[in-house]
């Protein structure tokens, strides 16, 4: 027997690994979404909730960014 | 917090709070002044802001203000310098043929947004224009040239507003001579105007009891005076044989009546003036600002007989450079002395253009700098550049000893001025000295650290004929630097960093954003805990320990010598303890602190000292050409520019390599530090310094014995920082700084013990208490 | 930028996963897919022969210059004889390339030995383009002087005007002029723009972006390429167009070409070309043509090593600060829509554009489908001529560039590749042997002995079930 799962392999770096775990355990997409965690880089993931996850990794770039050119004023 | 109490141990406790008076400079700064309720009196053309003149103008499809219709190109744009766009912002080609005849000019009128390397950007605002007509510009000569520079026709909202801007201010002076007080002005109509004011009226002085003439001035005709020369100057300059050929002919012309009217149109000026009351000095001044004409204050130094000159002169060695020496012209210019403020980079030689100043004044001078420290500093730059010895230059500080009344130099700090708290008797007398005296020039150190109400009061107390402001940066997170123009004078001078590097002046700085991955586990804290913590698990990054260790090794096998900075005392502690280097915080006594400096200085063993934001201020750094932050002050672009300065001071052979001195970052990744390192540096890239991203430090995966490395130690170090108390996240707080913001008033409340030095004593016993503990470091130090 | 949709935050799972990127065809990418007829007609031409033989590399065209004059095969092992052990990846690159284009053909030497020779017709036709002799090329009747003729400032305006008018259409600039159905129909087919969804309008696609951001040759080369590939639909012949094309390249500039002996076929292919710019013609019916800039040695914008014309590159106009901030020196708003791609401009003077270049307006770009190296590149390309007399002589500050790639990355932090999830295998047998069928089938995107889990791509996952099942079966 074997178990058979569809999904998308999620490659990225630890900390990042780690903010996708965060956001799986305290459900801030709504829902876990991590089907299994793979090793230190790799995680595996529902497909659907890929869209609503890039935003939020958007938002996290988002907030430590800030802009540093100035528009003068 | 009221105000602390003297007596019983609750005073103590205040007092180790606020262990040294002098220290808190920074307190003054940015995020408090808010606390400043009360707004400068400000006359209402300095509300006008030109970037409010544009409002209507369309955008293009892609949102861009769309100034095309306003600005005619002309045909020979290309051999012009400069853009004036209608919202007030100008900029200027550094590379073209014109550039210094512009850069001049702009500098006098406008204030610079940016400098980088190729295209400055400056912008007019009413206060950068009433500097420009109180050093002597016409508003008809500022339109004109603007229009010759210009590459394409100047907007007519812009020449409105320079006329609106410039056509009260600048044109009445308060002139003291011969001991008495004058409002003086070219324009007749201008002081019949003031004189009909009631106000006004109150404050004139009348000599004429009869009174038959009742409106009658003064009528004179002022003499040509000659500027006076600034000591040795440097041979002549280089740079004027290559004057470029396509240059337009207006512009040239322009250029040099400009250059000269500078000294010399003085010279058959008629001027009409009427005596004031001493005592209504300050109605008046007020007064004339609610009228829309600001009283400049020009003092007649040469003039002014009743006050003894001092015997101070320039030391034949004392050699300014071109820049120090331009900014004194401005200030001097007609052969008075003007107050207002110039600006120089950290390590551009600001305490010369000081100490020159007073020796060009040459009448009793008063000192005020931010630190007992830098009292002892400026001691030291009298000495050196003047011919004053330690009998007319004394210190008033709660250490010194020095006897200052009767003194020609005396050198001490705002909070000495101006706390209100009871003094000893000798202090005490020393204050009513102090007030009592008429002195000659005033020079105000690091003007931009003190809150517009603190100088208030110190203008309220110090009587002086003239002002001289010094800082590094004009720089305030809130921008109350305005109030400045009309408390001192307008700002003179201000340099550009990017020049002053390129000629030596100042070293050639590398800065990098050294990028450190957080481990996973300390990320995962981080994601979890509270805010307060984060800031912690961020500087405490086991990545971050890493690149410091290998950054000061790296520059100890250079041969460089290393700063490391950390705002926070408990990573500071960590990481020095750790890597076995001293270090100074808050708490570390005066006779330790001298040790750790001196050692740095002379030992060759001792390469590398680990630093608090003390550092910032309160004490002299000794020279070092590498500096390392690991962790700073949230956004603050001041304390930025203030350290970068640490390591600008001009290294030898600074033409030999491409950089001689390194400004290094450290931040983690993925966390608020990215965000505040970012904010930091905004003021100094706009100086055109550029910060080179480092994600990689190359070669550190090789070094061998690199503390942290393991899962093992790495978990330890976790459970130190998870384990650590909510005082030692935050970074390390300055006496009188934080605390509830109440009443501005008692926030920089001291007492006579901090005051007369007691504080220390007081500190001491208290160490002593904490060294019969088993492990007096981790002691906190405050409660 | 709103009317082009770059801002839009739709975005669906598979733009996240798979990215197409333009596609940049050489003329030996694009003439080894031809089929051998189409390439042996085009041999006929010893224009074609000539164009060719420049875009090969270096060794081959050694190769071929060596064998040009040779009556019979050469056996292999001496053609590959001729250069030492070390350049013997090359000399197998060479081989194929002259294989694909068919310039060489394989034929066997009397006593079994196989060796090259190269085919007669490119043989003979490339001879007589080096020395001379054949018929003469088609463009070259005689025509009387020209009472209206014109010069290369005049052919140079009207060529970039005309080109940019394609340009402009694609930004969606409001100052476009309208374009031929014709023109949109090629744009659409070449994938640089799209139908919208809602309203069927063409709106620009991330190649389209790209596109953009090429120099003006490559532009200008990869816009033929799809036109050619639409001229068979349209009743054109390929080889024609293609020939026609080969020796307009080799024209002069400023000098007019009679049309008299061109095919119905080829004076449409004319109009086509005029619209683009490639020709001028102050009527259609005018008799006569100039090529312009455009069609001149358009077969060699790949080759960064040929000489290019002072005139070929457009003096640069941009200035890129160390504090991100940009100044353009143009009027041009082909131009400034170009840089509003990837900076927030600010203020619009009548020969500077001021902007910046910030965190937001980059990644707009990137999700636009714009790399950070085609920013880069483009910003290269045209850095104002101070920037390279400066100080620093460098045509944009480093700390900008990288900035720029950091904002890429940050955005590629997360990869993400669609795939199935195999786990909890019975043995580790089993796992090993779905495991080699994967990786031999290069499917296997992820794996983990110990765990016995693995990976492999979704794709794949029909057939890999299929080949599981069996194997289930069979044990």
């Amino acid at each position: 027997m074997v178990n058979v799962m569809k999904g998308v392999l999620v490659k990225c770096d630890p900390a990042m690994k780690q903010f996708l775990l965060h956001l799986d355990e305290t459900l801030k997409l709504g829902r876990k979404f991590i089907i299994q965690e793979l090793d230190e880089h790799h995680l595996f993931i529902s497909a659907d909730i890929l869209v609503t996850l890039q935003a939020k990794i958007d938002d996290l770039m988002d907030q430590i960014s800030f802009p540093l050119a100035e528009k003068g004023n | 917090m009221g105000p602390p109490k003297r007596s019983g141990y609750k005073a103590d406790r205040a007092s180790r709070k606020r262990k040294k008076e002098e220290e808190e400079t920074w307190a003054a700064d940015e995020e408090e002044a808010t606390a400043d309720g009360e707004e400068a009196a400000v006359p209402n053309a300095a509300a006008r802001d030109a970037e409010k003149s544009d409002e209507k103008v369309q955008e293009d499809e892609f949102g861009a203000k769309d100034y095309r219709l306003q600005m005619e190109l002309k045909p020979d744009n290309a051999s012009r310098p400069l853009w004036v766009a209608p919202n007030g912002h100008i900029f200027l080609e550094s590379f073209s043929p014109v550039y210094k005849h512009a850069h001049d000019f702009l500098i006098a009128i406008s204030e610079p947004v940016c400098r980088p390397e190729h295209i400055h950007e400056y912008k007019l605002t009413a206060y950068s224009l009433y500097a420009a007509v109180s050093v002597g510009l016409q508003t008809n000569d500022i339109v004109e040239y603007l229009k010759r520079l210009s590459k394409t026709t100047v907007p007519e909202g812009i020449i409105e507003f320079i006329r609106l801007c410039t056509l009260s201010y600048g044109k009445v002076k308060l002139v003291l001579k011969h001991n008495k007080y004058f409002v003086e002005s070219p324009f007749p109509e201008i002081l019949q105007k003031l004189l009909k004011d009631p106000v006004i009226q109150e404050c004139r002085l009348r000599r004429n009891v009869e009174g038959d003439a009742e409106d009658e001035m003064i009528t004179q005709v002022q003499e040509k005076k000659n500027i006076p020369s600034f000591g040795a100057k440097p041979g002549p300059s280089t740079e004027a044989g290559a004057e470029a050929t396509n240059v337009p002919d207006d512009i040239t012309n322009f250029y040099e009546k400009m250059d000269n009217e500078d000294e010399e149109d003085e010279a058959n000026l008629q001027t009409v003036s009427f005596e004031v009351n001493q005592e209504k000095i300050e109605v008046i001044q007020k007064r004339c600002i609610e009228l829309e004409h600001p009283l400049l204050a020009e003092y007649d130094f040469r003039n002014d007989t009743v006050n003894p000159d001092i015997n101070i002169d320039l030391r034949p060695s004392a050699v300014l450079r071109p820049y120090q020496e331009k900014s004194l012209r401005k200030m001097f210019g007609n052969g008075r002395a003007r107050s207002g403020v110039i600006v120089l980079p950290c390590g551009a030689g600001k305490s010369l253009v000081g100490v020159t100043a007073c020796c060009t004044v040459r009448k009793r001078a008063l000192l005020l700098c931010n630190s007992g420290v830098s009292v002892e500093q400026w001691k030291q730059q009298f000495k050196m550049w003047s011919t004053a010895d330690d009998s007319m230059i004394c210190r008033f500080t709660s250490e010194a000893k020095d006897k200052p009344m009767g003194c020609s130099v005396l050198v001490t700090t705002y909070s000495m001025i101006t706390h209100t708290q009871k003094r000893s008797w000798e202090a005490e007398q020393t204050m009513k000295w102090l007030q009592e005296q008429e002195w000659g020039i005033m020079v105000l150190d690091e003007v931009h650290t003190i809150p517009a109400k603190m100088f208030r009061r110190v203008l309220t107390i110090v009587q002086s004929h003239c002002k001289l402001g010094l800082t590094a940066t004009l720089l305030r997170e809130d921008d109350k630097i305005a109030d400045l123009n009309f408390l001192i004078g307008p700002k003179l001078y201000e340099a550009n960093w990017l020049e002053l590097q390129k000629k030596g002046f100042i070293a050639r700085v590398q800065c990098a954003e050294v990028w450190c991955p957080m481990t996973p586990e300390f990320y995962r804290e981080y994601l979890v805990c509270k805010t307060s913590k984060r800031l912690l698990l961020y500087v405490m990054n086991p990545q971050k320990f890493q690149a410091t260790q290998y950054l000061i090794r790296y520059h100890e096998r250079r041969g460089d010598k290393t700063i490391v900075f950390s705002d926070n005392v408990f990573a500071l502690k960590h990481y020095a303890i750790k890597m076995n280097k001293p270090y100074i915080y808050g708490p570390t006594t005066q006779s330790e602190r001298i040790q750790i400096l001196q050692n740095f200085k002379f030992n060759p063993k001792v390469n590398t000292i680990f630093v608090s934001k003390v550092a910032d201020t309160s004490f002299d750094l000794p020279e070092a050409n590498v500096l390392i932050q690991i962790s700073s002050h949230g956004g603050s672009r001041r304390q930025e520019a203030q350290r970068l300065g640490r390591i600008l001071r001009a290294k030898k052979g600074a033409i030999a390599e491409e950089y001689n001195a390194f400004f290094y970052t450290l931040v983690s990744q993925d966390t608020m530090e990215m965000n505040y390192s970012r904010k930091r540096q905004r003021f100094l890239v706009n100086q055109g310094y550029s910060y080179k991203v480092i994600t990689k430090l190359a070669g550190m995966d090789k070094e061998p014995d690199m503390m942290y490395k393991t899962r093992e130690e790495q978990g330890q170090l976790l459970q130190q920082v998870l384990a650590a108390s909510d005082i030692d996240c935050e970074d390390e707080r300055m006496p009188g700084e934080g605390g509830p913001r109440g009443g501005p008033g008692n926030r920089r409340s001291g007492h006579l013990g901090s005051m007369s030095g007691a504080d220390d004593a007081v500190y001491y016993e208290f160490r002593k208490t904490a060294n019969t503990n088993k492990h007096p470091l981790f002691k906190k130090f405050r409660y | 930028m709103a009317n082009n949709g770059i801002g839009s935050s739709k975005q669906d799972n598979s733009s996240l996963i798979t990215q197409t990127n333009l596609e940049c065809k050489n003329l030996y990418e694009y003439l080894k897919n031809q089929p051998q007829n189409v390439l042996d007609r085009l041999y006929i031409h010893p224009a074609i022969c000539l164009a060719v033989y420049r875009e090969l590399p270096e060794l081959a065209r050694q190769y071929v210059i060596r064998i040009l004059f040779v009556e019979q095969p050469v056996p292999q092992a001496v053609v590959a004889s001729w250069g030492s052990q070390a350049s013997s990846k090359e000399h197998n690159y060479v081989t194929k390339v002259l294989t694909d284009l068919n310039v060489w053909i394989e034929d066997s030497l009397p006593g079994g030995l196989i060796g090259w020779m190269l085919s007669p017709t490119f043989k003979k036709n490339l001879k007589a383009a080096l020395l001379g002799g054949g018929k003469p090329w088609s463009m070259s009747s005689a025509l009387d002087a020209d009472k209206n003729a014109r010069d290369v400032g005049f052919l140079d305006s009207y060529s970039s005007e005309r080109w940019e008018c394609v340009l402009h259409y694609m930004v969606g600039s409001q100052q476009q002029e309208g374009i031929s159905a014709d023109a949109v129909r090629i744009l659409l087919h070449a994938g640089l723009m799209k139908r919208d969804e809602e309203d069927g309008s063409p709106v620009i696609t991330r190649q389209g972006f790209q596109f953009l951001l090429l120099d003006r040759h490559a532009q200008v080369w990869h816009f033929l390429l799809q036109y050619l590939d639409t001229v068979q639909q349209r009743g054109l012949d390929l080889v024609e167009c293609l020939t026609f094309l080969f020796q307009l390249s080799f024209s002069t500039l400023g000098k007019d070409y009679s049309t008299e002996g061109l095919s119905p076929g080829l004076l449409i292919f004319l109009q086509h070309l005029r619209e683009f710019g490639l020709v001028y013609q102050r009527k259609r019916k005018a008799g006569r043509f100039y090529p312009t800039r455009l069609a001149l040695n358009i077969t060699n914008s790949q080759n960064k090593n040929a000489p290019i014309l002072e005139e070929d590159s457009p003096k640069g106009y941009i200035v890129v600060e160390t504090n991100y901030r940009v100044y353009a020196y143009t009027d041009s708003n082909l131009q400034v829509a170009l840089i509003a791609l990837f900076t927030e401009l600010m203020y619009r003077f009548p020969n500077l554009v001021v902007g910046v270049i910030t965190r937001d307006s980059i990644r707009q770009a990137l999700r636009g489908g714009i790399t950070a190296d085609q920013i880069i590149g483009y910003l290269k390309q045209h850095a104002h001529e101070r920037m390279l007399t400066a100080d620093t002589k460098q045509p944009l500050p480093p700390t900008v560039v990288d900035q720029i790639k950091l904002w890429e990355l940050e955005r590629n932090r997360l990869t993400y590749n669609e795939g199935v999830l195999y786990s909890q295998f019975l043995s580790q047998a089993d796992f090993n042997v779905l495991k080699e069928y994967a990786q031999s089938n290069g499917v296997l995107i992820w794996c983990n002995k110990e765990k016995r889990t693995l990976v492999i791509n979704k794709n794949a996952h029909d057939d890999v079930k299929k080949f599981w099942k069996k194997y289930s079966k069979g044990s």
